[in-house]
């Protein structure tokens, strides 16, 4: 009897395993347990200012645990490097260095990418109030910034992708503008 | 006669005292302005530094600083305290950092941003200029700083408000978290509130300080809050002083009044030693009321002097007394000695009374009428109201070796002190005189240190050199500053200073807007240019008419003008930093963290033609204590000299007056020879406690050197001596105990003065 039970018990646990539920912290497994890496993209940037919306391309890059590189290939070079507490733009050879503690926004902007690049909850919580949709083979995550300052800016950053891997990033302004940053 | 009756007369009196207690209650207006206690200013130079003390901007400003909790927390507690308190009357503004903050003078410059762009010309507008700014716009927009710039974009493509952002960026400021200021290890958020009270207005002061406090209650109750700044200091240094000056003289008071009891161990003889010393305080206090108007609260303070003396008065006369005799009659034999005591304090206050200080000629008064009242109290209405009464006390014996006194060695060690004192004095002079302003105030030394380290935290450097620039009118004035940006923006460069700050760059001249305005092309150019430059970029065709719309309207617009900041930060800067005085205009532009004042002295004298001057306000201030000190000192030596003159003709002998005037003389300089020789600067607070030294020095001479009808007398005149100086060393000890530099000082003074006084007497004015 007791053996059997013990064996049931075993099953049960064994099935939870293999069919975990899809939430935020299963998410954030399969996030941090990807590897780090470079990707292509493409960014579109839509706004009212413009009559057709503005496309860039180049790669995505990541490195354990916290550099974010993306350099902007077409129509011009153009990087913007996030590591540690600063932020580096460089622009027409060019470079400006900024310290994200100094500018909350820019701290949000580059939280949203390292949070959900490494997996890391507590970070997007930090600024974000998450909701999460979807299933594990094509979920979005919906990061609604807490601060009323960025808020004033933001108006929600969609992420989507499946498993472990990000699809695209869509950063919505508060005035209507927004931007879709497509991976591969 | 109604007053027969002892009972009838001492009502009598206790009657008069409450009424006047009861008329000094309702009159007398007490007023806290610390400037009372300033020098007087008279060159247009200290009439600015004076102002600046008062009412300027530094003078105003309050650095908070918020601490226990984490970094988020204090950065919420720092925006909920900068926007509830920039609503509050109480402050012009607060400002803690963050972007965003002041919208309405965030318009202001965005409206004016044609007038105060300093990158303004007319190639600007050309439509390969405009090609090159709207190419970089579209970068910008697709960078994360993007949106920051999002909403202005369609206003101002070619970036001049934040071009004139730019110029306004403080060049130090604290480091930056979550987006508002913080010490660089993140556990201290700052903010500076600009104050609208006066920054010697204590009461003022302390209601703001109040006012942050109980918003900071409300906002984030688990974070503290450090204040510091000069009206902060204003302030509690009034706290302070209030609470050491009820606290010490309540101790002293006690003290006093057992000793008192010690010695005559009679209730009646301890009340009466009290009643010359209430008369002589209101009285004093209502004449100062009538004669200036209001009583300054650290002039009350001082009344600690007063006392000192006064209360030995009727000592003199009540010690006097023989077993079995009345004190009417002891009064008769003391009267003229006494009466020269009460003159030579009245000779040594009349100093103080000339002085141009408010305060010291408030002091001045007040002691003058006081030992006057105290003394004819003394010397009529205790002996008055005793009557026929014979008062019973034990007389005790003061032993005084025979052998000390006569012996010649402590006579011949007091003079190699006294001529040790002299020589020392004169090979420092005049290094021992207190030559900064800074150092008078009556802030204790502690909440001094923790100022400058808030400062230095917060990267504020102290400003205490400013350029005047001069002109007939506003605009002339401000062209005068303006002329100066170039070599300014040199100089600090070459490091000469850190930053600076000309109201010039956020109103610049008449002349100067209007050329820059000039420079923007008529509407039909500009539109041409426009299009001709959005030629294949993605930007809808009219996606810049507000430029063009704002940058038509800002061609015919009425130029800038101190008005249009009212209400904004800037605007509490402008009007503190461009006034009229004597008749003319004068823009005062700051200068921090100037390494070397010569060195901006002598850029300023190299450039040709400048209208411009330089302001050191702790030259100024040193200036003007050196004025005040050469005005106290001519003003003690004709005291010294009115005292001489009453004591040759009061003793009838000129030897005897120098008997008498020697070692209270003697007994000044030794110790202002042992104040320095401890380090202390001496400064205005020590002269005030060296006229007291010299007013109860005098006493204990005149007392001592009266020559005595016999050994009782003798014996009797050593118990009222030993009474009067344990009292003044008891009171002015006290007084020393205090943190407050101005008690501390005081105090101090007296005490050690005192005692050598009657050492020096003791061995000098022996009758032969």
């Amino acid at each position: 009897m007791r053996r059997a039970g013990l064996a049931i018990l075993l099953l049960v646990a064994g099935i939870a395993r293999a069919a975990p539920v899809f939430d935020l912290a299963r998410l954030m497994e399969l996030l941090a347990a990807s590897p780090s890496g470079e990707v292509p993209y493409v960014e579109k940037k839509f706004s009212a200012l413009l009559s057709e919306p503005v496309v860039s391309s180049g790669t995505l890059s990541y490195r354990r645990p916290d550099v974010v590189e993306k350099n902007m290939q077409a129509p011009r070079q153009e990087s913007l490097r996030i590591a540690g507490g600063e932020i580096t733009v460089t622009r027409n050879g060019t470079q400006k260095r900024m310290a994200l503690s100094g500018e909350p926004l820019l701290a949000a902007f580059a939280a949203s990418l390292r949070g959900v690049l490494s997996g890391n909850a507590a970070l997007l919580d930090e600024y974000y109030r998450l909701a999460l949709g979807g299933t594990e083979g094509d979920w979005k995550l919906e990061m609604t910034p807490i601060d009323e300052q960025i808020a004033r800016y933001v108006e929600k950053i969609v992420v989507s992708g499946s498993g472990g891997r990000v699809r695209s990033i869509e950063v919505r302004e508060a005035g209507g503008d927004r931007s879709v940053l497509t991976v591969g | 006669m109604a007053f027969q009756r002892a009972g009838t007369r001492y009502f009598a009196v206790l009657l008069l005292l409450a009424a006047l207690g009861a008329v000094a209650w309702r009159a007398v207006r007490i007023e806290a302005d610390f400037s009372a206690f300033l020098p007087p200013s008279t060159t247009p130079e200290q009439r600015l530094l004076v102002t600046q003390l008062r009412e300027g901007l530094v003078a105003r400003l309050m650095l908070v600083a918020l601490h226990g909790g984490d970094e988020k927390a204090l950065a919420r507690a720092s925006r909920a305290l900068a926007a509830r308190l920039d609503r509050d009357p109480a402050f012009d503004y607060a400002a803690n950092g963050a972007i965003g903050q002041f919208a309405a003078q965030r318009e202001v410059l965005m409206r004016y941003r044609y007038d105060l762009s300093p990158a303004m010309s007319p190639e600007r507008f050309s439509a390969s200029a405009l090609r090159a700014a709207l190419e970089d716009d579209l970068a910008q927009m697709a960078s994360p700083a993007g949106v920051l710039v999002r909403d202005t974009l369609p206003r101002d493509p070619t970036g001049e408000f934040l071009a004139t952002l730019r110029l306004l960026e403080p060049a130090s400021a604290p480091a930056r978290r979550q987006g508002v200021w913080f010490s660089a290890d993140g556990t201290r958020a700052f903010l500076i509130a600009q104050t609208r009270a006066a920054g010697f207005d204590s009461e003022g002061q302390a209601a703001a300080m109040a006012r942050v406090r109980a918003v900071l209650a409300e906002v984030a109750p688990q974070v503290q809050a450090t204040l510091s700044g000069p009206g902060v200091f204003a302030a509690e240094s009034r706290r302070l002083i209030r609470a050491d000056a009820q606290r010490l003289g309540a101790l002293s008071t006690f003290a006093i009044v057992l000793l008192l009891v010690f010695v005559y161990r009679s209730p009646l003889a301890v009340a009466l030693v009290l009643v010359p010393t209430a008369f002589g305080l209101l009285v004093g206090v209502l004449v100062v009321q009538a004669a200036f108007g209001t009583v300054h609260a650290i002039t009350l303070g001082f009344a600690a002097t007063l006392v000192g003396e006064s209360v030995d008065y009727p000592s003199y006369v009540l010690l006097n007394t023989l077993p079995g005799e009345t004190a009417r009659r002891a009064a008769r034999r003391v009267g003229r000695t006494l009466l020269l005591a009460v003159l030579t304090t009245v000779a040594s206050a009349l100093a103080l009374t000339l002085s141009s200080f408010t305060g010291l000629a408030q002091l001045g008064v007040l002691t003058m009428v006081g030992v006057v009242v105290a003394g004819l109290a003394s010397h009529r209405l205790i002996p008055w109201l005793l009557g026929e009464r014979v008062l019973d006390f034990p007389r005790l014996r003061v032993p005084v070796s025979a052998a000390l006194a006569n012996a010649w060695w402590p006579r011949i060690a007091s003079l190699v002190a006294i001529a040790a004192a002299g020589a020392g004095l004169v090979a420092t002079h005049p290094g021992w005189w207190e030559t900064d302003l800074a150092n008078i105030s009556p802030v204790p030394v502690a909440m001094r240190a923790q100022d400058a380290s808030l400062r230095r935290e917060m990267d504020a450097p102290e400003l205490n050199v400013f350029l005047a620039s001069r002109g007939a009118t506003e605009a002339a004035a401000l062209a005068a500053a303006e002329a100066m940006l170039p070599a300014l923006e040199r100089w600090q460069g070459e490091g000469v200073f850190r930053s600076f700050d000309s109201p010039a760059r956020y109103l610049p001249s008449p002349a100067t807007q209007a050329a820059r305005l000039h420079a923007l092309p008529d509407a039909a150019t500009l539109a041409a240019n426009l299009r001709e430059a959005l030629k294949g970029l993605a930007f809808r065709p009219d996606a810049f008419e507000p430029f063009l719309r704002e940058a038509a309207a800002a061609r015919d617009a009425p130029l800038l003008t101190r008005a249009a900041y009212a209400g904004t930060p800037l605007g509490t800067k402008l009007d503190a930093q461009v006034l009229s005085l004597d008749g003319q205009w004068l823009v005062l532009t700051s200068l921090g963290g100037v390494t070397d004042v010569d060195r901006v002295r002598a850029a300023l004298a190299a450039l040709p033609g400048a209208n411009t001057q330089l302001i050191d306000l702790k030259r100024i201030s040193a200036d003007m204590l050196d004025g005040f000190r050469r005005e106290a000192l001519r003003q003690a030596s004709l005291g010294a000299l009115l005292i001489f003159v009453l004591l040759v003709v009061g003793l009838r002998s000129l030897r005897r007056a120098a008997r008498v005037s020697a070692p209270t003389g003697a007994a000044l300089l030794l110790t202002v020879g042992l104040l320095v020789a401890a380090g202390q600067r001496i400064g205005v607070f020590h002269l005030v406690a060296l006229l007291l030294v010299l007013g109860v020095g005098l006493n204990y001479a005149l007392f001592y050197e009266r020559p005595p009808a016999d050994e009782a007398e003798r014996e009797r005149t050593r118990l009222a001596l030993a009474l009067c100086s344990t009292s003044t060393l008891i009171t002015f000890s006290c007084l020393s105990l205090s943190a407050t530099p101005v008690l501390h000082a005081i105090g101090a003074t007296v005490a050690i003065g005192a005692v050598l006084s009657l050492v020096l007497a003791v061995l000098w004015a022996r009758p032969r």
